[in-house]
């Protein structure tokens, strides 16, 4: 079974004065258990509408969402025991209670007795650096402070699944640093489904086992990282060849030369293994040494940008 | 289901804490309270504070006041979690958002009865006035508490949809005061406003009560003569309407994705 299950989900919002905004279409998605998944996108993409039909806050026109089997239209009580989340917003937890006392009550609100919460709230509270200050109310936070805050009142009822909408937006480079280091430890260690929405993809790429790209409410792109990597690879090479090279001419179409003091770097798109050992070969015609061969590696953020703009055509 | 005792201790719980938080405004609006109440015996009196009246005063005041607290606590306690951004966590609770807020209710209740019977005693020892606490007073109190109880949810219904419903709210427990018959009793009001005003909430408590608490009257009585019917009836639709709203309020939020909105 799937830990999320989303099966044409539809959402558009009506408001009055203005034209209504299609927030989501047609969207479906599996995702099984164990896995990190990336939900990216631009601002007003539909990712936190996306999460909020998750949560049960937001009622799709259309379609369903399954957490563990549990529809969480017809069978809430039940779904909503299923995960834990952190919806976007500065604010998420109560600013006059203490960390501890938050804590408590979060996993209360999930119908956790006390006997199980109390131990589990030590355990983040000292693995988050919290502990020291378990009793102090939670608006003397910084904001990382509060973020891990949340994020731990979210973990408090032990959810399979955890929903994290923007988890490290406005945080300093250090606590981002701790909430990345600890979703990707909750996923191995705790083997929790966890889906994030980012717009930062340094994030998806270092975290995420497979990521969905959304834009203006529709689905993409949808597969594992490295695969998104691997299909957007471009095939584009940097030879650097010791002397002067002018042989332009034996050389496939599309390549440059650059000359330099002792040495010549060819570079352009080679399309596949062939055409590479040809080059190379026409290069050892010519003896010159070969000082290196490299293989520009794609990021994400070029992909994302690629995938976009054909989106946008 | 163990869930829902632990939810409503959880709430409970939380409001308390809260509350203490805020300890000094608190005792500054209970001053203000017995001042109030020591100027609308002046008012009553045309100048002096007389004795006579007096009880079916005090008796309408700490109604009111409950009403005071049934209504604007639960639309400035929805927009309060909704801007804290904890109203959405509420509603991804197993059990239901209403019922969650039971414990809100609960919380506010035991709060304000210490409040109100503090003022109580300071009151009957500062002012020439008693209020004699009478066993029989429970049933109509508790179902006059129901009444209140239902309107407070119809305004949480109308606070999850307008969101600003903090003001209007304030306006109509202010107004309530005048038309529940706490200073004047309805029946000294035109017939028009006493038909309104007799469907408002807390009117016929209040009217069920001063003939059970300032004018002896037995409950056989107050039900003989329909008054504590009425009140029955009317409460109960209350609490129905109340119910439906609240859940209709929850759905259209749900549905314009305003949930989490103030
Ligand atoms: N409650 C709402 N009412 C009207 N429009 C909304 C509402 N919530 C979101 N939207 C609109 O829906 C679109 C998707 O928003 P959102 O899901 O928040 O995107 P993202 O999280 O990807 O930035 C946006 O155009 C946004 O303005
Ligand atoms: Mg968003």
């Amino acid at each position: 079974m799937n830990a999320i299950e989303l099966v044409s989900l539809t959402k558009t919002f009506h408001r009055r004065g203005s034209a209504p905004v299609r927030a989501v279409v047609d969207l479906s998605l599996s995702i099984p258990r164990g896995q990190i998944f990336g939900f990216l996108g631009p601002n007003g993409a539909g990712k936190t509408t996306t999460i909020k039909m998750m949560c049960g806050v937001v009622i799709p026109d259309a379609g369903s969402v399954k957490l563990l089997g549990h529809d969480v239209q017809r069978d809430r009580s039940a779904a909503m025991r299923q995960f834990g989340t952190v919806l976007e917003g500065a604010r998420t937890v109560y600013w006059r209670l203490s960390a501890m006392e938050n804590l408590m009550y979060f996993g209360r609100l999930k119908g956790v007795r006390d006997r199980y919460l109390k131990p589990r709230a030590d355990r983040l509270l000292k693995e988050l650096d919290l502990w020291e200050r378990r009793n102090d109310d939670v608006r003397e936070f910084s904001r990382g402070m509060q973020q891990k805050v949340a994020i731990s009142a979210a973990l408090m009822s032990d959810p399979p699944i955890v929903l994290l909408d923007e988890p490290t937006l406005g945080l300093d480079v250090e606590s981002a640093q701790t909430v990345r280091e600890w979703v990707s430890r909750l996923a191995k260690e705790e083997n929790k489904t966890v889906l994030l929405t980012t717009h930062q993809l340094a994030m998806a790429q270092e975290l995420c086992d497979r990521v969905a790209i959304i834009n203006e409410g529709r689905l993409i792109a949808d597969r594992s990282v490295d695969e998104l990597l691997s299909l957007f690879r471009r095939d584009y090479y940097t030879i650097r060849v010791g002397g002067l090279f002018n042989g332009q001419g034996s050389l496939p179409e599309g390549l440059t030369l650059e000359p330099g003091d002792s040495e010549t770097t060819i570079s352009g798109d080679i399309a596949d293994q062939d055409s590479l050992h040809q080059v190379l070969r026409c290069l050892r015609e010519e003896g010159l040494p070969i000082l290196s061969v490299q293989r520009a590696a794609p990021s994400l953020e070029h992909i994302f940008m690629d995938l976009l703009n054909e989106d946008r055509k | 289901m163990i869930a829902v005792p632990l939810v409503l201790y959880n709430e409970i719980r939380k409001t308390f804490i809260i509350t203490w938080n805020y300890r000094v405004d608190l005792a500054i609006q209970f001053l203000t309270l017995v001042l109030f109440f020591v100027f609308i015996s002046f008012f009553i009196g045309s100048g002096t504070i007389k004795s006579e009246g007096l009880p079916a005063v005090l008796l309408g005041y700490l109604i009111w006041l409950y009403a005071v607290m049934a209504i604007s606590n639960m639309s400035t306690s929805l927009s309060g979690e909704a801007s804290v951004g904890t109203l959405e966590q509420i509603y991804m609770s197993p059990v239901p958002a209403w019922m969650v807020i039971v414990g809100w209710v609960v919380a506010n209740f035991l709060q304000h009865t210490v409040i109100v019977a503090l003022l109580g005693v300071i009151l009957v020892m500062i002012l020439p006035v008693t209020l004699p606490l009478e066993l029989a007073a429970l049933p109509p109190f508790v179902l006059t508490m129901i009444g209140l109880i239902g309107f407070g949810y119809a305004i949480g219904g109308l606070t999850l949809v307008y969101k600003q419903v903090s003001s209007v709210s304030s306006l109509l427990t202010n107004v309530l005061l005048f038309l529940n018959g706490s200073l004047l009793p309805v029946h000294h009001f035109p017939a028009w406003l006493e038909t309104i005003a007799v469907f408002l909430p807390t009117t016929q408590g209040i009217i069920v009560l001063r003939r059970v608490v300032v004018d002896g009257a037995s409950l056989t009585a107050v039900w003989q003569d329909g008054s504590m019917v009425f009140l029955a009836i009317q409460s109960f639709v209350f609490l129905v309407v109340g119910w439906i709203l609240f859940n209709v309020g929850e759905r259209v939020a749900k549905q314009r994705g305003t949930l989490g909105q103030y």
